[in-house]
């Protein structure tokens, strides 16, 4: 049921935002945000319609969780008898609903919406120095080979009267990265979220991820990293600002 | 036989060469039948090569409900292909169960006089948890001290890939590794230390970033002999 609305919503998207993965795909929907830049005017968009793009992400739920074990565990039988393992040996007895369960673990950012995690944790101070979190280890999944990204996330953002809970940019990050990714979508999918949170004057997301898809398979470069950042607002216009955060996250 | 209970503990047997291998006890019996072994086993990896083909369509319709259990929309883009990928890099990270020893090491091995300690070491491992088929991943380091006859170093590696590449638990593999040499080369002792990162345990339950397993196998002289154990650690353990 709620599967076929997310299917009905979708569609919709396509035709205006391709809204992927379960977010709006880099539009920040705060008026006033063009090319021109806003900093240092507040925003005056009502709190309740930037909530109501958070709304339409998908969730999942956890009884939804449970109806779908089943199945789940059921194709991963099937997938240890396709590679040819004997599914009945000790060590593989219960592998099928671990793997069901540790897959749900993987994608659990599914069931979780930004606006929960920030309800309460927006504070007004008068600060507008920059204000970076870094060095948040973060773990994916592969959409296209379902094989493990990790990595770090290395926040910034120029606050603009209201900053956030630091943990909040963690829990940001989780929720968008336990889910089927790209990274680079989950970069911008982070910093929009933030954008979104709390007009700031600007935002920066910097993530250098290791995929197991290169490194166990395919070309099998051990000491690969991908880097993909995402600077909006301030970031993006002034490049001294751009300047000071990247050489912060990297001392 | 120890060896041969442990092999048939990880799983498939597909080809009769397999089974003949692990029922003897070494290497020497082979040798008499190495052109037809040879010819028997071009026909089973092509069959195979084949077999892996004929089992595509069923997992790529497990990964499909997989995927639309986990709530995914299995028609967006990025995911259109994702169940055929899924299942060949399913196929790939357990290919070691396709290989033998004695296709790669059949010609490597040399009569070389020397008996000191011979160690390959930092070899990256990849391998899967059977538990929650999820990536494990570290070093291995070998070493061995050669009765009269030497392998080919690379050939060491390639053990390690062919074990590793299954669904394991580390002491098994470990272990697998330790006999394989062992019933190789029969050395005066075998020695395989393994260094992991278990993902099941990093990205999953008790989440703890840092965290290493460790095993190792000693086997004859290294086990021994204290000596033998200390000069192999030390020499293996490097500067972090």
């Amino acid at each position: 049921m709620e599967r076929s609305k997310q299917k009905q919503m979708s569609q919709n998207e396509n035709e205006t935002d391709a809204a992927i993965n379960g977010h709006f795909d880099g539009r920040a929907k705060v008026p006033g945000w063009s090319a021109g830049g806003a900093a240092g005017t507040p925003s005056t968009v009502p709190s309740s319609s930037v909530m109501e793009s958070w709304r339409e992400e998908r969730t999942r739920s956890l009884e939804d969780n449970e109806m779908s074990l089943p199945s789940i565990a059921a194709a991963y039988t099937t997938i240890l008898r396709g590679l040819g393992e004997d599914p009945q040996r000790q060590g593989l007895l219960k592998t099928p609903w671990r793997a069901a369960t540790a897959m749900q673990f993987f994608t659990k950012g599914y069931q979780e919406k930004i606006i929960d995690v920030l309800n309460d944790a927006i504070f007004d101070e008068d600060h507008d120095e920059m204000v970076i979190v870094k060095d948040i280890d973060m773990f994916s999944m592969c959409e296209h080979h379902l094989v493990p990204i990790f990595g770090r996330v290395h926040i910034g953002y120029l606050p603009n009267k209201r900053v956030l809970g630091l943990s909040k940019l963690a829990r940001i990050v989780e929720i968008y990265s336990r889910r089927l990714q790209v990274q680079e979508r989950l970069t911008k999918q982070i910093a929009v979220a933030i954008t979104e949170a709390l007009q700031p004057a600007g935002v920066g997301v910097v993530i250098e991820a290791t995929h197991m898809c290169m490194v166990m398979r395919g070309v099998q470069k051990m000491n690969s990293k991908t880097v993909t950042s995402t600077m909006l607002g301030v970031f993006r216009e002034d490049p001294k600002t751009r300047d000071e955060f990247l050489s912060l996250i990297r001392s | 036989m120890e060896y041969q209970k442990a092999a048939e503990l990880n799983g498939l047997c597909n080809g009769k060469i397999v089974t003949e291998y692990l029922c003897r006890n070494g290497f020497s019996e082979l040798t008499v039948d190495t052109k037809k072994v040879a010819v028997q086993h071009k026909h089973e990896t092509s069959r195979k090569e084949a077999e892996d083909e004929s089992r595509l369509p069923a997992l790529e319709a497990a990964y499909s409900t997989i995927l639309r259990g986990l709530g995914e929309n299995t028609d967006r883009q990025g995911l259109l292909k994702t169940p055929l990928r899924a299942a060949k890099a399913m196929q790939f990270l357990t290919k070691g169960y396709h290989e033998t020893i004695y296709d790669i090491l059949n010609d490597a091995i040399f009569d070389e006089d020397h008996e000191e300690l011979v160690i390959v070491k930092d070899i990256d491992m990849f391998s899967l948890c059977e538990h929650h088929l999820v990536p494990f991943f570290g070093k291995v380091h070998i070493g061995y001290l050669p009765s009269k006859k030497v392998v080919g170093l690379s050939k060491l590696a390639r053990i390690v890939e062919i074990y590793s590449r299954r669904l394991q638990v580390q002491e098994r593999l470990t272990k697998q590794i330790a006999m394989a040499i062992s019933e190789a080369l029969q050395p005066v002792g075998v020695a395989v230390v393994i260094e992991a990162a278990h993902m099941c345990m990093v990205m999953r339950g008790v989440q703890k970033m840092n965290s290493r397993t460790v095993t190792s196998a000693m086997l004859g002289a290294f086990r021994e002999d204290p000596k033998a154990r200390e000069e192999f650690l030390a020499l293996t353990k490097s500067a972090q």
